[in-house]
């Protein structure tokens, strides 16, 4: 935790998964200044200087320059963001295990704490990173590439990020992905999509996941999209078990194509 | 909490752009926030305040100016204002529409002496 603020910006911790060490990023680098120094005449009046820049600038910043490395590497990349417990771990542990064959793969898992997920990623022998972002609620562009550095992405590959378990914090952080994919199972109410307008506005692909537990909840899906649409009309929709398979073939195809 | 995040690039922006122009302290800044920026105005200042502690910016004030927002109607090429994203056209009742404005989230000026 920062010293001087106690922002807990710099607790954000990243390790490949069978590492017994991790390191910290270095992306605490916000301003605490001090001004016990004397100041001419020439500024002791009030001015109003004019700015007109984006608060998040510097996050769009990094995200262009992590885009424009994915281009260069043909690396597509993509961002998972859903509630905790959506079922986005083992959406990608079946995907993984199906595609890697046909698809180089790596992972970044985003968690505040533990390496649960990547230690789940890793057994499908796929590169993983854990970055844990202490208490940080979402993933920036800056922590992205860092993790990239570690994991060596191969030319010709998929970068699959597993954003923090948050409905509202990542939809604000460009990480230079070239795809959205937000996750929302049939467990969770049909109305997410209009309690967290935001996160769906943000996103290219909607995964309706948990599909098999249909019969046992009250979740009307075609309202569900219904009310995603009208949230944002260009959204395309998967909807799948990634536990029993179900409607997996079509994420798949998806995937390769895009992928390409 | 993604204010907090916020806040402190408020204070970094402000910050450097105050160091570059000599000054001893910033007395406000001007904030354009959107109605569907996704960042909550209370959240913001509660972050602001604790941020701005030991920085330039220290006892400073937060000017926000909510910016609303607007969308166009891709069926019937309507414009109006909107509160949420989940607004409908209210010419055709379409909801293929296209946000103008109301995502700004903007540091517009520093005031300092």
């Amino acid at each position: 935790m920062c010293d001087t603020c106690g922002c807990g910006s710099d607790s954000t911790t990243f390790r490949k998964h069978g590492e017994d060490h991790h390191h910290h990023g270095d992306g605490h680098h916000h301003t605490h200044d001090h001004h016990t120094h004397d100041h001419s005449d020439d500024h002791s009046h009030d001015r109003t200087i004019s700015v007109e820049q984006d608060i998040l600038g510097e996050n769009n910043l990094l995200a262009q320059r992590n885009r424009g490395y994915f281009e260069a590497k043909n690396v597509f990349a993509i961002n998972l963001v859903s509630s905790p417990g959506s079922g986005k771990t083992t959406l990608l542990e079946k995907t993984l295990t199906a595609l890697k064959e046909e698809i180089p793969s790596a992972v970044i898992e985003g968690d505040q704490q533990t390496m649960n997920d990547a230690d789940r990623i890793a057994t499908t022998g796929v590169p993983v990173l854990q970055i844990n972002t202490g208490n940080g609620c979402h993933l920036d562009a800056d922590m992205i590439h860092t993790a990239y550095g570690e994991l060596k992405l191969q030319d010709n590959s998929a970068l699959f990020i597993e954003n923090v378990g948050n409905l509202v914090c990542p939809a604000l952080f460009d990480l230079g992905e070239n795809k959205r994919v937000v996750v929302i199972s049939v467990t969770e109410g049909d109305d997410k999509p209009l309690k967290y307008p935001t996160m769906f506005d943000a996103a290219d692909i909607c995964i309706i996941n948990k599909i098999d537990l249909l019969p046992y909840v009250q979740f009307d899906v075609e309202k569900c999209k219904e009310y995603a649409l009208q949230v944002n009309h260009k959204l395309e929709f998967f909807e799948v078990s990634a536990t029993t398979g179900a409607g997996m073939d079509s994420w798949y195809e998806w995937l390769k194509e895009m992928s390409k | 909490m993604h204010e907090m995040s916020i806040a402190m690039n408020i204070i970094d922006i402000a910050c450097k752009e105050a160091k570059k122009d000599g000054a001893s302290s910033i007395s406000s800044i001007e904030l354009d926030v959107g109605k569907l920026s996704g960042v909550m105005i209370d959240s913001l200042n509660f972050c602001y305040e604790s941020v701005c502690k030991g920085t330039l910016a220290e006892n400073s004030t937060l000017s926000i100016n909510e910016v609303p927002a607007r969308a166009n109607c891709k069926k019937c090429n309507c414009s109006f204002e909107i509160d949420s994203f989940m607004a409908l056209c209210p010419e055709c009742e379409g909801y293929e529409i296209e946000i103008l404005q109301g995502r700004e989230l903007k540091l517009r000026a520093v005031s300092v002496n």
